[in-house]
């Protein structure tokens, strides 16, 4: 790389800036403050959830239909998953297979009759992951990417299972941001983060919406309430 | 149909009942534009008229001439600024301004400050222009509190809301509260009423073909209505409009501008122009 | 289909007039969005407060642009990202393919990016030899077609699925002979997913830089920039320095605007925040990040007073709402950039010599205003690039030369009125009927539209005969 000339680039865009916003202050404070405060404005510029308790709405927000492609179902403990996800292989014809995210708490369940591991390079496969949060806002569920969560399990599958732990379900996209700045206040700041709200979705041809454009097709979220 | 215009002004029209506050002792300069006085100065009456049914003592200063708006949108800022001067020296010294055109007045209101930005002394007096000019309707309606009745037009009418009043000036509510009064008058709501009708002032002959295509669509909409009168508060649009409609061979509808209506000079008008066919 | 110059704006114009189905197309895609949008602001009544919001955010960051950008560096050197620096277009696409040639990469994927469009990358990379994957569905039909973009959010709206249906069949691998639009997607998903997997670097675009993490952030509706960032070792963001916010919390509200003016839905369904390259024990990620930071004509358009024009956060409603764009389409423009947006950036981007003729492309309706999610005063901002124009004499003569006539009238007003009366004089005698049909000197009018007859006199004229025969009488 031309380290000199991208230097002459740094200093050349620093410099056209200072140029011209003459009112650029040294006050780091000031800054901080002012933009904070239009953070402060928020709570009158969002729109209202369908139920007071975040996980009641981010239910109702998926069952009237506005998240696309998804459906999701709570179930009170996390024993009761094996069997939500043979009743979801069973709604859509699927064979007992799918790749289940290797987290020690999934991986302890009883999966008799199902395969855990498939290849989900290959096409028509099914996944099951682990959400660090959901967001009742937006229908949206939240992984971050770590030693075991593949990002690609949330986008090579064409059928995906998302569980939420009810407890992490938060009211707005606001309060994950915050939640994402203290995990970068800890330097645990993770490669990615995914807010994922529904399926893989297009309408570039004659403005038709196709759901699975590379991703998922269908999205089922499962809220267990025990964790 | 000049002089019989004035004429009816005096006598023949049936005139509204007058209802409002008194602001009689304001003096109202009228900014008659230019598309007004030399291609319909019927509508210059019509305000005339109805200011003064509102109370208001009117005058209009000889030494006047069009809102600057050509050479403004041209990018033309020291023309506008040539023009904008005697525009403020003719009218700073009324208690009111009042233009029958959404956009010529929006150009007063919004624009002549922007050409003044380096010239404090002219910026305070564009300024001061600004505040107390007003587009015609919503100055009977929201500083007159002016309610016309004792009106009639048989018919139904359509109304077409010019891009600079209805988003620079916000007119919207006025002109159909006012003829809502008018007796005999349907409203038939235009689809796309507030879309451009591709006038643009230099734009529709700069432009010609792109401009063409848009008011055909408008032609479309309004036709759609199966309204009597294309009603708007505009020369320009109405123009455009009304000259595409005739272009196509669509006779059956009348454009009108809203004061001409309220003002019921509208028989009146639609008489000369049948004379004349 | 060969990119139209940006120069060439009158004749781009006469050509797609001239295409009988354009105007079909266009509708098909911006009613839509129209509609849309109307529904999902009408669901959301805190949708002003919103606005002025997000406006807060973008003019605080812009404000402050120097003290965030360093800060944006510093956060994103420390999550191990390599950042570029470029002041133009080529210098950025150069920077970008450097990385590929050290890197020895035979194939990139992308993930659509306007940035990328506008300082030419596809180009570049196309020139250099290396396999180059759009992986975007529009982009990837218009990869295929050989077309430029033709809208912002949907680029390749003016291809109909017959053209698909063609373009699939030629280039696809194993391509679909159905012609339903669902087997149509799946024949682009079985085609790109191969190379998703095998491709060497990913190249993705930004919606948004975090200046407090050193994040940039992703927007789509099919997931492709994650499955174009993941797979490959290396991932190169390229990104406008007017991408960043100060956090991640000041991200929000412009999330909350961007969908709902872009598509009319109420999030996009992936948004993801990439923090460098992938940790020691990541699962899957890159190795190594570049973030190349453009300028690309930024910091004029802060030095020449468009820095609300910095705000904008791409979202295409202004294109949607333009009764111009909605009449000659994208291509016209001969930008990457059309609509009212493209006419204010172009000038920047390229240059107001070339590209003046757009910002008069425009009756200053304010609609593209009304519906910018970021309260762009679109129109003055045009009208300020027509004052430039005017002052560098890029108008044409004849223009110039009847402007300033009118004007010169204009401000003698005796003047004025005199001619104004010849002129109702002049246009009565080319009347028949109370119509003008033709008359010289308004052939732009007449052309397409008739002109109404005057009154006899001109309004002065009869008011001062009116005020006479008064005060006569009296
Ligand atoms: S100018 Fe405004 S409306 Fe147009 S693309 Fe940018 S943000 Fe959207």
């Amino acid at each position: 790389m031309n380290k000199q000339r991208n230097e002459i680039s740094r200093e050349r865009i620093f410099d056209a800036i200072r140029a011209a916003a003459p009112t650029v202050t040294a006050d780091v404070k000031a800054i901080q403050n002012e933009a904070l405060e239009i953070l402060g404005e928020s709570e009158f510029a969002r729109p209202a959830l369908l139920a007071e308790d975040a996980a009641e709405a981010l239910t109702l927000r998926i069952e009237a239909g506005l998240v696309i492609g998804t459906s999701c179902e709570k179930i009170a403990s996390l024993d009761q998953l094996p069997d939500s996800v043979n009743q979801f292989l069973a709604k859509y014809a699927l064979p007992a297979e799918l790749k289940v995210q290797e987290i020690e708490r999934l991986k302890a369940l009883n999966w008799d009759g199902i395969t855990t591991e498939v290849d989900i390079k290959n096409d028509n496969t099914v996944g099951l992951c682990w959400a660090e949060y959901g967001i009742a806002e937006t229908g949206t569920f939240v992984v971050h990417s770590g030693p075991d969560m593949p990002i690609l399990l949330n986008f090579l599958p064409l059928y995906l299972l998302a569980v939420i732990p009810k407890s992490k379900i938060l009211p707005y996209m606001d309060d994950y941001a915050l939640i994402a700045g203290e995990i970068a206040q800890r330097g645990e700041t993770p490669r990615n983060m995914c807010l994922i709200s529904g399926v893989s979705g297009t309408t570039d041809i004659e403005g038709v919406l196709i759901q699975g454009a590379h991703g998922p097709e269908v999205l089922h979220i499962i809220i267990v309430e025990d964790q | 149909m000049s002089q019989e215009i004035i004429n009816a002004d005096v006598k023949g029209a049936k005139s509204n009942t007058i209802k409002c506050l008194n602001i009689s002792e304001k003096k109202v300069g009228l900014f008659v534009t230019c598309l007004v006085n030399t291609m319909r100065p019927s509508v210059g009456f019509a305000s005339l008229k109805l200011l003064e049914e509102a109370g208001c003592t009117v005058e209009v200063p000889e030494q006047q001439s069009c809102c600057g708006q050509p050479a403004f949108n041209s990018g033309d800022d020291e023309g506008t600024r040539q023009i904008a001067y005697q525009t403020i020296k003719q009218f700073e010294n009324f208690d009111y301004v009042v233009v029958p055109s959404g956009s010529c007045a929006a150009m007063i209101k919004k624009n002549f400050i922007e050409v003044f930005k380096d010239q404090p002394e002219w910026l305070a007096r564009a300024q001061h222009l600004a505040d107390i000019t007003h587009e015609l309707l919503s100055f009977l309606v929201d500083v007159c509190e002016f309610e016309s009745s004792g009106i009639e037009l048989e018919g139904s009418y359509t109304y077409h809301d010019s891009c600079s009043g209805y988003r620079a000036l916000h007119v919207y509510e006025q002109p159909r509260k006012m003829l809502a009064n008018v007796k005999g008058l349907e409203h038939n709501p235009l689809n796309g009423h507030s879309e451009c009708c591709g006038f643009g002032g230099t734009f529709c002959v700069k432009y010609s073909d792109i401009s063409n295509e848009i008011v055909a669509e408008k032609a479309e909409n309004i036709l759609a209505t199966e309204a009597d009168y294309l009603l708007g508060g505009d020369m320009g649009c109405l123009m455009n409009m009304a000259g595409k409609l005739n272009r196509e061979g669509h006779k059956e509808i009348k454009a009108l501008h809203t004061a001409e209506v309220l003002a019921g000079l509208a028989p009146q008008i639609l008489g000369d122009e049948n004379a004349s066919k | 289909m060969q990119a139209n110059k940006p120069e060439n704006f009158y004749q781009n114009v006469k050509d797609a007039l001239a295409q009988p189905d354009l105007k079909m197309i266009i509708r098909r895609t911006t009613d839509k969005a129209e509609a849309k949008r109307a529904e999902a602001i009408a669901n959301f009544p805190g949708f002003e407060n919103a606005r002025k919001q997000g406006q807060k955010v973008k003019d605080h960051t812009i404000k402050y642009m120097d003290h965030y950008l360093a800060e944006f560096e510093k956060n994103a050197l420390a999550q191990g990202t390599i950042i570029h620096w470029a002041s133009t277009a080529e210098e950025a696409s150069k920077i970008v393919l450097d990385i590929c040639r050290q890197h020895e990469a035979k194939k990139v994927t992308r993930s659509k990016s306007m940035l990328g469009e506008e300082i030419g990358l596809s180009h570049a990379l196309d020139n250099s030899g290396i396999e180059r994957v759009e992986t975007d569905l529009a982009e990837h039909i218009i990869q295929l077609a050989g077309d430029p973009p033709s809208h912002i959010v949907w680029p390749a709206m003016h291809r109909s699925r017959e053209d698909v249906i063609k373009l699939f069949r030629e280039y696809h691998k194993d391509p679909t002979y159905s012609e339903e639009i669902i087997d149509l997607v799946r024949s682009a998903r079985r085609d790109l997913r191969t190379k998703f997997l095998t491709a060497d670097i990913g190249i993705s675009g930004s919606n948004f830089l975090l200046a407090d993490s050193g994040s940039s952030c992703t927007v789509t509706n099919e997931g492709n920039a994650e499955l174009t960032i993941t797979p490959p070792k290396v991932h190169i963001v390229t990104a406008g320095i007017e991408k960043l916010v100060p956090s991640m919390a000041h991200a929000v509200p412009l999330l909350r605007l961007l969908t709902r003016s872009a598509t009319g839905g109420e999030i996009t369904q992936y948004i993801t925040f990439h923090n460098g390259p992938k940790r020691q024990n990541d699962a899957d990620g890159p190795e190594e990040c570049h973030i190349v930071l453009v300028d690309n004509g930024r910091t004029k358009m802060l030095a020449d007073g468009m820095e609300e024009m910095l705000r904008c956060i791409r979202c295409g409603a202004c294109m949607n709402h333009c009764v111009v764009y909605k009449h000659i389409g994208g291509h016209a423009y001969g930008s990457v950039y059309p609509g009212p947006m493209g006419s204010v950036l172009t000038p920047h981007l390229n240059s107001l010599e070339v590209a003046n003729k757009q910002t008069h492309a425009c009756t200053l309706n304010g609609r593209c205003e009304e519906v910018c999610p970021v309260n762009i005063p679109l129109p003055k901002l045009l009208r300020s690039l027509r004052a430039q124009s005017w002052d560098k004499k890029y108008e044409p003569l004849t223009n110039r030369f009847v402007v300033k006539a009118f004007a010169a009238l204009a401000k003698r007003p005796k003047l004025f009125q005199l001619v104004s009366s010849c002129g109702v004089i002049f246009m009565r005698l080319c009347s028949r009927q109370g119509w003008i049909k033709s008359m010289p000197l308004a052939g732009g009018w007449t052309r397409n539209r008739d002109l109404i007859e005057p009154e006899s006199k001109t309004f002065m004229q009869q008011y001062k005969a009116m005020k006479k025969a008064k005060s006569d009488g009296a």
